[in-house]
């Protein structure tokens, strides 16, 4: 009896776990904040970011940035990059993907702080990162399941290789196999046909499958959108139109740009759980009023606004050679 | 994919037992077990008799899906993929190569846009030309009779300095006159198979192909109430994709333009068409004039707007 009673407040005492244990299990779910143009809001693992947006508008570009500097590392020969130094899981849907973009692109991050000068870079560093970055290319919404479903394993033993684990999944045009789902009417062998629709089912799938992988491997979820259905927009003083036939581009930047009311132009089109997943929603459009003092021949400029949490600016971002940056 | 019942033989497996479990949650197919909650079906195994052998026969279905799926690759793995097979072509124009970084690039879908007699169906000749005499072959999809061998021979005289040569050049472009979207599947397919199995000695080392006009084909189908015109046009637009990626190859279409909502032009086939392309031109020519402009509407390197003003692009 005695040595239960001494037992009893032991336990209570000794504690759940130590220190260290819990400064571990806090600094991996601590939000943080990703570069520039994503820095407005402080994102953690198990979120899941959607940015929407008309083709072209630099998402992808988005998300090349964003991936390099998860995979760079926090410092380099005693210099101070600032990188996550984790693996980055790009799942391409739309076979758009340009390497030699993401190379340049880290090329250009990896020579930065030695100025403008300098040409050759350090290719063991460019090695490092380079097989830090996961890609898998799909075809179909079977192809992307069949990716999801076995991609624990495949995690688990690209982090024994690396010593690190995925920090970043990215899904490069989440609605690319939207119109090829919804003609979809695949034989089902049974008498009664399918209660619900097969985009919805693969919908679900993906959702639940994206859902498990997170409980397994934490990680942010970024995913681009590009727009299908286009809706006018009906405001009362719009004095521009998204037209690019225009040949002269100074002739657009000099008219007197005006909105009114923004509305979104675009139609939500994935199904509601899709909708429900999501935590956080950019839209990019272009921007019709470039400053025409920006010289730089080969520059886009594009507006950037936080849909959810709604926040009351948008961002001017412009896509130079060397990345995106904020246009202040 | 294959229903079960159909796996039986290769894998011993996916026995009756098996396949009767399986229909109780509605799972027919290996696409059906794709949409199924694999957890759930291991709780359910688990509670039934003889759960030892259901398990392995989920895993057995887990790992016929683990044979499917596509690799994993890694960055360096890419770069070097792109270096030794994602070379870039010359259109044979300097100005056109110039601007889009040196030519068009293999494994990607470049898309001219532009009205009529902009010049497209010119770049798409020439290029061809270009490609052909490096020694590949060229299949040319012409919807709309618009291949002319005697320009194509013109552009290959212009810059070689035998005449007995051309012969051959000429013999490594092959065109198809192709008159509706069902054709074009039809070609790309039995592309697509030619090039898989390897057989067709002709079809080996096919480094271009065009399809001139894509519009053409797809415009017609794209009206009507279901979503099956523009099913087929994002189907077009991945085989396309597909053959570029995995047997090396450049495609180079051509859409032309329709009016806009405030009058001014935009390219046609609409808003899902945009993010299939790699690259996207624009070609316009002044009224009358011999002189084109090209400019990106879309790049995956180059910023939109670029221009290349006053490009002489043909005598």
């Amino acid at each position: 009896m005695n040595e239960k009673g001494r037992e009893q407040p032991q336990n209570w005492i000794k504690g759940d776990e130590s220190g260290a244990d819990m400064l571990k299990r806090v600094w991996r779910v601590r939000p943080f904040l990703l570069p520039p143009p994503l820095h407005r809001v402080p994102l953690r693992v198990g979120n899941v970011l959607e940015l929407v947006g008309p083709s072209p508008s630099a998402k992808t570009q988005i998300l090349i940035q964003t991936a390099i500097t998860c995979i760079l590392p926090k410092n380099w020969n005693g210099i101070h990059y600032g990188g996550f130094d984790h693996l980055v899981l790009f799942i391409d849907l739309d076979s758009r993907f340009d390497i030699n973009r993401f190379s340049q692109l880290l090329i250009y991050r990896i020579i930065e702080p030695y100025g403008e000068s300098s040409r050759d870079y350090d290719k063991a560093l460019y090695d490092l990162c380079m097989a830090r970055f996961l890609y898998v290319r799909c075809s179909d919404s079977f192809q992307f399941l069949q990716t999801l479903k076995t991609l624990s394993r495949r995690l688990d033993k690209e982090k024994e290789v690396h010593g690190v684990s995925v920090h970043l999944l990215m899904i490069d045009s989440i609605g690319a196999f939207h119109w090829m789902d919804r003609a979809s009417t695949f034989l089902s062998l049974k008498e009664n046909s399918r209660k619900k629709l097969f985009l919805q089912s693969v919908s679900e799938a993906v959702v639940q499958d994206i859902k498990k992988l997170l409980q397994v491997h934490p990680m942010l979820v970024i995913a681009t959108k590009s727009v299908i259905f286009w809706n006018k927009y009906s405001t009362a003083s719009v004095e521009v139109k998204g037209s690019f036939m225009k040949n002269n581009w100074e002739e657009r930047s000099s008219r007197n740009v005006t909105r009114n009311n923004q509305h979104f132009q675009y139609r939500e089109y994935m199904p509601s759980v899709w909708q429900s997943f999501v935590t956080h929603r950019i839209h990019i459009r272009s921007s019709d009023d470039h400053s025409v003092t920006s010289k730089c021949q080969n520059s886009s400029f594009y507006l950037l606004e936080w849909l959810l949490p709604r926040l009351s600016f948008s961002d001017k971002i412009v896509v130079k050679d060397a990345g995106v940056f904020v246009d202040s | 994919m294959a229903p079960l019942n159909s796996l039986e033989k290769e894998y011993p497996l996916i026995d009756s037992n098996f396949q009767i479990f399986c229909a109780s949650h509605a799972i027919y197919s290996v696409e059906d077990f794709l949409l199924h909650d694999i957890d759930a079906l291991f709780t359910s195994a688990t509670n039934c008799s003889s759960s030892q052998k259901l398990n392995q026969g989920i895993h057995q279905l887990l790992s016929i899906i683990d044979a499917l799926h596509p690799p994993l690759l890694n960055g360096l793995q890419l770069v070097e993929d792109a270096r030794q097979n994602k070379h870039v072509f010359s259109t044979g124009c300097q100005g056109i190569d110039a601007l889009i970084g040196g030519g068009l690039r293999v494994g990607q879908l470049t898309e001219l846009v532009g009205p009529s007699s902009s010049g497209k169906t010119q770049v798409c000749l020439m290029s061809a030309s270009t490609v052909a005499k490096h020694n590949c072959s060229v299949i040319y999809l012409d919807t709309g009779n618009s291949f002319s061998p005697q320009r194509v021979a013109h552009f290959i005289g212009q810059s070689s300095d035998y005449v007995s040569g051309n012969q051959n050049v000429l013999d490594r472009i092959i065109c198809y006159p192709v008159f509706d979207v069902y054709q074009m599947f039809d070609l790309l397919h039995q592309l697509k198979n030619n090039l898989r199995s390897k057989i067709g000695k002709s079809d080996r080392h096919v480094k271009l192909l065009i399809v001139d006009s894509i519009s053409s084909l797809i415009t017609p189908i794209l009206r009507g109430s279901g979503p099956q015109g523009h099913t087929l046009m994002i189907s077009a637009g991945f085989l396309l994709k597909q053959l570029a990626h995995e047997h090396n190859i450049t495609v180079l279409v051509t859409n032309h333009v329709v009016g806009g909502d405030d009058g001014n032009s935009k390219p046609a086939l609409g808003e899902s068409w945009k993010s299939v392309p790699h690259v996207r031109l624009l070609l316009s020519r002044d009224c009358g004039g011999k002189v084109c402009n090209m400019s990106i509407i879309k790049h995956p390197a180059m910023a939109s707007g670029r221009t290349a003003t006053s490009v002489r692009l043909f005598v």
